[in-house]
């Protein structure tokens, strides 16, 4: 930053390596060219050129592939099972999340399961979904549920119980019909909340997917990069791992990233929003979290809250 | 006197019933989030235990009591200290890599090419399966242990990364320049301004990175190692085991939320003891 801003206009040479849109592209190059000197020095047959993963991940979009399916049908047959099973794991964790806000005995009932189940790591999931449904697409569907609904119910939870009450009580006095309350107050309080749920139960429900179909499956994403593992070409098991990470990075900066900004267009500043996205929840938002729920059970029961 | 005192101990009679009542209603809602709570557990439990035998073959769908069996046979057996030792090792070496490798990406984010040349990077290795990296040490690296350092380091470390920066943007400006006027640099601003400053950001990092870090860990002695606990998970998978797996990985994720939520909490509490009660609110 401070070469750009200190050249000469005319100097193009290091302003065009001063802009943040040439330090983006730097960084593959760079990778490339650390990965080529440690090949160059470590002179091993294990790991693989750089120019033997391009080559392979240009077969492979070239859809030459010694592999059982292609690298689009592996992703597709994936993301199949990821659409299946996280549709499941949104609906039923909207409608858990909302009985467990509402309903204060629903909610002491069921929420340390829930944060059980939210600290279960997915490998355990791919375990042992592939010991009790054995090969197949049920298992790898039943981890993304199992990994991706915990992220659903505790976001729609911490969005009921962070919902404008002052709003609320003025649309009340102020006899705003039920369902313009819910569209207007309620819907818009929810939304940063179910897009968290929506985005990093996405995220940690592929990753849950990718294992169970390493342990349960015969075909998907991840049963292919476990192939090429298994059959000991590294240079497949690295294309894959960067087919793996680009995909990555298209998910967060092509879907996730323009969504937010879509959805809180209307909203100058979400970052201190006190959104539930980690793995396991930070202990001083549960703190908060009892202490509110300690306050709504000595006021009373109030079962309309 | 008397017709001063009456209506004071009168309301002061009152004042004390109604905090009587209030601790009742105190009490029995606690009685009662209690209640639920443990009928919430008894239920699981009890759905399990019943499912086991009847849903699915109780060797398949094991049922608890089994595992806490089990759990008993391999603290007996001893072979649970030298998986253990193994695993711990690594993810030492490995998380303390992680954490010196987050810190310095993280203090460099502030200048925008050094944030712009790591962002993808940082946001890919986020979102990429820790199978990957998994399965890319093990093809490396083999049975090395550096194989589950490696990928401890790759998985964990955009999460120190991510909340250092967030920590160096929210820097009080106000302290920064109070410094420079008054001289203060290098080492010294360090200590004093901006230590303390990212100290909670970094715990919150740590807290990320380190349940990340022991996950893949775990995940990488499953493909590539000859001993550790993933290396007894998946010895126990092949062998179709349940309650093997089970017990391992219970004891296993016992102990490492009680290093998460206890341990890192207890540092957490110490280094931030110079606070005022008053101010952590």
């Amino acid at each position: 930053m401070a070469v750009a801003t200190a050249t000469k206009p005319n100097f193009t040479v290091a302003r065009l390596f001063g802009s943040t849109r040439t330090a983006r592209f730097m960084f593959p190059i760079a990778l490339l060219a650390l990965w080529q000197v440690i090949f160059m020095v470590m002179q091993t047959d294990i790991l693989p050129s750089p120019a033997e993963t391009l080559n392979f991940m240009w077969d492979e979009i070239r859809l030459e592939t010694l592999s059982r399916h292609t690298l689009y049908q592996s992703f597709a047959i994936s993301l199949g099972r990821l659409a299946i099973g996280f549709s499941i794991a949104l609906v039923a964790g909207i409608v858990v999340g909302l009985l467990m806000g509402l309903f204060k005995p629903v909610e002491d009932f069921l929420y340390d399961m829930v944060v059980v189940t939210l600290a279960i790591p997915s490998l355990i999931w791919g375990l042992m979904t592939g010991l009790l449904f054995g090969f197949g697409n049920l298992a790898p569907i039943v981890a993304v549920i199992g990994v991706a609904i915990p992220f659903v119910i505790l976001n729609v939870l911490a969005g009921l119980k962070n919902s404008p009450k002052d709003l609320l009580d003025m649309s009340g006095s102020f006899t705003v019909p039920r369902s313009r309350t819910i569209r207007h107050v309620l819907i818009p309080s929810l939304m940063p909340f179910l897009f968290a749920a929506l985005r990093y139960g996405f995220i940690s429900g592929w990753h849950g997917l990718v294992l169970a179909e390493v342990f349960a499956s015969s075909n998907g994403a991840g049963w292919t990069i476990r192939f090429w593992y298994d059959a000991h070409r590294a240079q497949g098991v690295l294309g894959y791992a960067l087919f793996f990470i680009l995909f990555a990075l298209f998910i967060e900066r092509g879907v996730f990233e323009p969504i937010s900004r879509r959805v809180f267009r209307w909203r100058p500043s979400i970052r201190n929003l006190p959104v539930v996205e980690e793995a396991v929840p930070d202990p001083k938002k549960f703190k908060i979290a009892l202490a509110q729920a300690e306050d709504e059970a000595t006021r009373g029961d109030d079962p309309d809250r | 006197m008397k017709t001063i005192d009456a209506p004071v101990e009168e309301g002061r009679r009152t004042a004390e019933q109604g905090e009587a009542r209030l601790a009742r209603a105190r009490r029995v809602a606690a009685l009662k989030r209690w209640g639920w709570r443990i009928a919430g557990y008894a239920f699981f439990l009890g759905i399990w235990d019943i499912a086991s035998g009847t849903v699915m073959s109780d060797r398949v769908l094991v049922p608890p009591i089994a595992v806490v069996e089990e759990i008993g046979v391999i603290f007996r057996s001893g072979e649970l200290w030298f998986h253990l030792s193994s695993t711990l090792t690594k993810i030492a070496i490995g998380f303390a890599l992680t954490f010196v490798v987050g810190l310095i990406i993280g203090l460099l984010t502030p200048n925008r090419w050094w944030e712009a040349f790591f962002g993808d990077f940082v946001t890919a290795t986020m979102a990429t399966p820790g199978l990957v990296y998994a399965l890319v040490s093990g093809i490396i690296f083999g049975f090395s242990p550096i194989g589950p350092i490696f990928a401890i380091v790759l998985a964990s470390f955009s999460y120190v990364t991510v909340n250092v920066a967030e920590g160096m943007r929210a820097l009080p400006k106000d302290l920064v320049d109070m410094s420079s006027a008054f001289r203060i640099a290098g080492w010294r601003r360090l200590r004093h301004v901006v230590i303390p400053h990212l100290a909670p950001y970094l715990f919150t990092g740590v807290r990320y990175g380190f349940s990340t870090a022991w996950k893949v860990t775990v995940l990488t002695e499953v493909f590539a190692a000859n001993v550790g606990i993933g290396f007894s998970l998946r010895a126990q998978y092949q062998l179709f085991s349940m309650n093997g797996l089970l017990a391992w990985i219970m004891i296993f994720f016992i102990l490492m939320l009680f290093l998460e939520k206890v341990v890192l909490q207890l540092i957490e509490n110490r280094f931030f003891r110079w606070r005022q009660e008053g101010r952590l609110a």
